[in-house]
């Protein structure tokens, strides 16, 4: 299955859009909003630059993404007036896969610029959206065309399942799962990791080129708190999606076959490997790394948790086992949640990294 | 489709006007330019004719290049489009169109980026002095807004019983329409001029009239028979109120603005008759293309041209009278065209305008 061609967020902006099932996102991009902002305007009082050029990696098609342009043009028009420079013409390029609902964002456009003219009169900021649909596992822009650079969870998810986990004779090594569970033999855990680190290298490659030095970049994605494969917060997730599955074939619904035969083309990096990684690539410093953790509690609830791994799984799901069964997968789903997290808080992990290029 | 069909033939015709203008400014821009080159498509629409156009660029300023014995610079390409054209039709066909780019031309992935804009040409699209070539077909003579003069206060609309200008407006409407498109033609080009590199040239085509007087017309001749159509349905009081936003200016009509906005001359400016349906067909080229597949060759130039007609100004109209007369408003249309078309050859006036950015102290 390609992955390029496949894969998308549940566009439009119905009920199970990723318009309306984005605040899981929202949440972690407010604890980045500090990170963020500080890195933007770090980034340019250092450079300066008259035309800033603004990346979105990623950006999906919900209101986010709109939102994010608004805070990094009011960071900078202040930075610009506290080192008294005119505030720079912003070119914000906004990236996903030719596959992402790209109309959505288009259609959400005219809002957002007369939200930045409200209340100005001639001096409103100079803002030129536009979208450049293509795979971030390759170059995107022209070359030192960036000053800043964003990922909000999607680095996480890989340029396609690893092959690795099939043997010679393409048997599937991890049998009776779709991600790493505490079962996985070593040799799929690799693949999983092998796949992260040829991907997340081919990444900062294909920045550096386009990214001017002292340029900045921040990246979210979700990872696990120890070196351990096996660590339980970044696997938890997917071990239930995957019990929703046998419930499922159990009851009939779906062939036991299929579910065998599906895998994500996903990884939970460690810090361990992140840092490694930059390291080997050399073309940016990592200036800040966090570990942001995000614990349920008794108001959390297991359907819109659901409702979010749907907006993000949909398209993958449905290409392997067709529409029918996504409701009753993910009523499933949302159910196990919630007995989980009644039994003891379920953290996840989100690592934030802010670069510089060197 | 049928809509496309047309688009394409306009587009083919102003391709050798277009190679030129590309050529033209490559030449009068590359020796200066460190930042690679800037091109803008404007009112791309969506579909196969979006990513002809760029392709034919991209083959002219590849060929040009070889000619100057220059490598190629980094090429960046902007299709621009309002809000709510289907973007997301051209975006899934660029994976395809990057790897023919690799085939045919040997552009790898570091050497052209092609990028969507949303929003109107009306205004400021891009960064200043970021384009080296712009082009613009078919969208032009679609204005801002139907003109706001022709409604008084008291509501009274001045063009009652029309929905364009005919033989029988009122001059108030003709000088309305015109003020539009000075107003709206004006903006466009003050937008570009900030946008482009002095050098920098533009093509536009879009349609126009042979005559001075608005109304002599043949091609808005199109509009007063859809008039007609409604009117036939006993649509009065409703009929009365709706205005078409195209519009058809005269040659020199555009000249002047281009003049008194001082930022570009005039390389060229001229006219070329099209039929209104895009020409009959009676050759084989036309019948192997996408066309037949709809039985749009098939059906009469009447209907062929009610179709292409529906297409563009659907939305507008159902807006206005709802859905349910929408088949038969257009049935009957088509009727009254063949009806003309059986007394005179009917034809759209399209001009084509090449203009170069002069230099300037923006």
């Amino acid at each position: 299955m390609d992955v390029e061609k496949v894969f998308h967020m549940k566009g439009g902006v119905g009920d199970t859009s990723y318009f309306n099932n984005s605040s899981v996102q929202k949440s972690v991009a407010e604890k980045m909003k500090d990170i963020t902002l500080d890195a933007i305007e770090q980034m340019y009082v250092t450079l300066r630059p008259r035309n800033l050029g603004i990346a979105d990696l990623g950006c999906s098609s919900g209101s986010n993404a709109l939102l994010y342009i608004k805070r990094m043009v009011g960071t900078v028009e202040k930075a610009a007036q506290s080192v008294q420079q005119a505030a720079p013409e912003f070119r914000v390029c906004l990236n996903d896969l030719p596959t992402n609902d790209f109309n959505t964002v288009f259609q959400a456009l005219p809002d957002l610029y007369q939200e930045l003219k409200k209340g100005r009169n001639n001096d409103a900021p100079s803002v030129y959206v536009a979208a450049y649909p293509g795979n971030f596992y390759g170059r995107l822009f022209p070359e030192n065309s960036l000053h800043f650079v964003y990922s909000f969870s999607s680095l996480h998810w890989l340029s396609r399942v690893p092959p690795g986990i099939y043997d010679e004779q393409g048997m599937l090594l991890n049998r009776k799962s779709i991600y790493i569970t505490k079962n996985s033999p070593t040799e799929v855990c690799e693949a999983y990791a092998k796949q992260f680190r040829q991907d997340f290298s081919l990444f900062l490659k294909c920045r550096s080129e386009e990214v001017v030095t002292g340029g900045r970049m921040v990246l979210v994605l979700t990872g696990r708190s120890s070196p351990d494969f096996y660590c339980k917060d970044n696997i938890f997730a997917w071990e239930l999606l995957y019990q929703s599955f046998n419930i499922l074939v159990s009851k009939g619904k779906v062939e036991e076959e299929k579910v065998d035969s599906y895998d994500v083309h996903y990884y939970g990096p460690s810090r361990e490997e992140i840092e490694d990684e930059v390291r080997t690539e050399g073309s940016f410093k990592l200036d800040r790394v966090e570990m942001l953790k995000k614990e349920t509690d008794c108001t959390s609830s297991g359907a819109a948790i659901a409702k979010t791994v749907r907006a993000v799984q949909e398209s993958m799901l449905s290409h392997h086992f067709g529409e029918a069964m996504l409701d009753e997968l993910f009523d499933e789903y949302g159910t196990l949640l919630d007995r989980e997290m009644a039994k003891e808080a379920v953290t996840f992990i989100d690592i934030a990294l802010v670069l510089t290029r060197l | 489709m049928s809509q496309r069909a047309l688009q394409k033939r306009i587009i083919s015709a102003t391709i050798s006007a277009m190679d030129e203008a590309v050529a033209d400014s490559l030449r009068k821009t590359l020796p200066a330019q460190t930042m690679g080159i800037g091109i803008a498509d404007l009112g791309c629409s969506s579909g196969p004719n979006t990513l002809m156009v760029i392709s034919e660029i991209i083959n002219k300023i590849y060929e040009t290049c070889s000619q100057m014995g220059i490598p190629l610079p980094e090429l960046r390409v902007s299709l621009n489009d309002l809000p709510g054209n289907d973007f997301n039709g051209i975006f899934m066909l660029l994976p395809e169109f990057y790897r023919n780019l690799e085939k045919e031309n040997g552009v790898g992935p570091e050497g052209c980026f092609i990028s969507g804009v949303a929003g109107s040409f009306y205004g400021r699209l891009f960064p200043k002095m970021s384009l080296h070539f712009v082009h613009s077909s078919s969208s032009l003579h679609w204005l801002s807004q139907v003109p706001p003069a022709l409604c008084t206060k008291a509501g009274k609309h001045l063009n009652k019983g029309k929905i364009y200008i005919s033989k029988t407006s009122p001059p108030s409407v003709l000088k309305a329409y015109l003020s539009q498109f000075q107003t709206d033609f004006f903006a466009f080009l003050r937008s570009r001029a900030a946008e482009m590199v002095a050098g920098g040239g533009m093509l536009l085509s879009f349609m126009g009239r042979s005559s001075p007087d608005a109304a002599a017309e043949v091609g808005s001749h199109q509009w007063e028979l859809l008039s007609q159509a409604l009117m036939s349905m006993v649509l009065e009081r409703r009929g009365s109120t709706l205005s078409m936003p195209p519009t058809t200016p005269h040659a020199e009509e555009v000249a002047n603005i281009v003049e008194e906005e001082g930022s570009f001359i005039i390389n060229h400016l001229q006219g070329f008759e099209i039929d209104w349906d895009g020409g009959p067909t009676n050759n084989d080229d036309d019948n192997n293309n996408n066309n037949v597949v709809n039985g749009f060759e098939n059906l009469s130039r009447g209907r062929r041209v009610a179709k292409t007609v529906r297409a563009v100004v659907e939305s507008m109209v159902e807006s206005h009278f709802g859905r349910d007369i929408m088949d038969e408003l257009f049935r009957r249309y088509g009727e009254l065209v063949d009806q003309y078309f059986s007394k005179t050859r009917a034809k759209h006036i399209n001009l084509v305008l090449s203009v170069t950015r002069i230099n300037s102290c923006y």
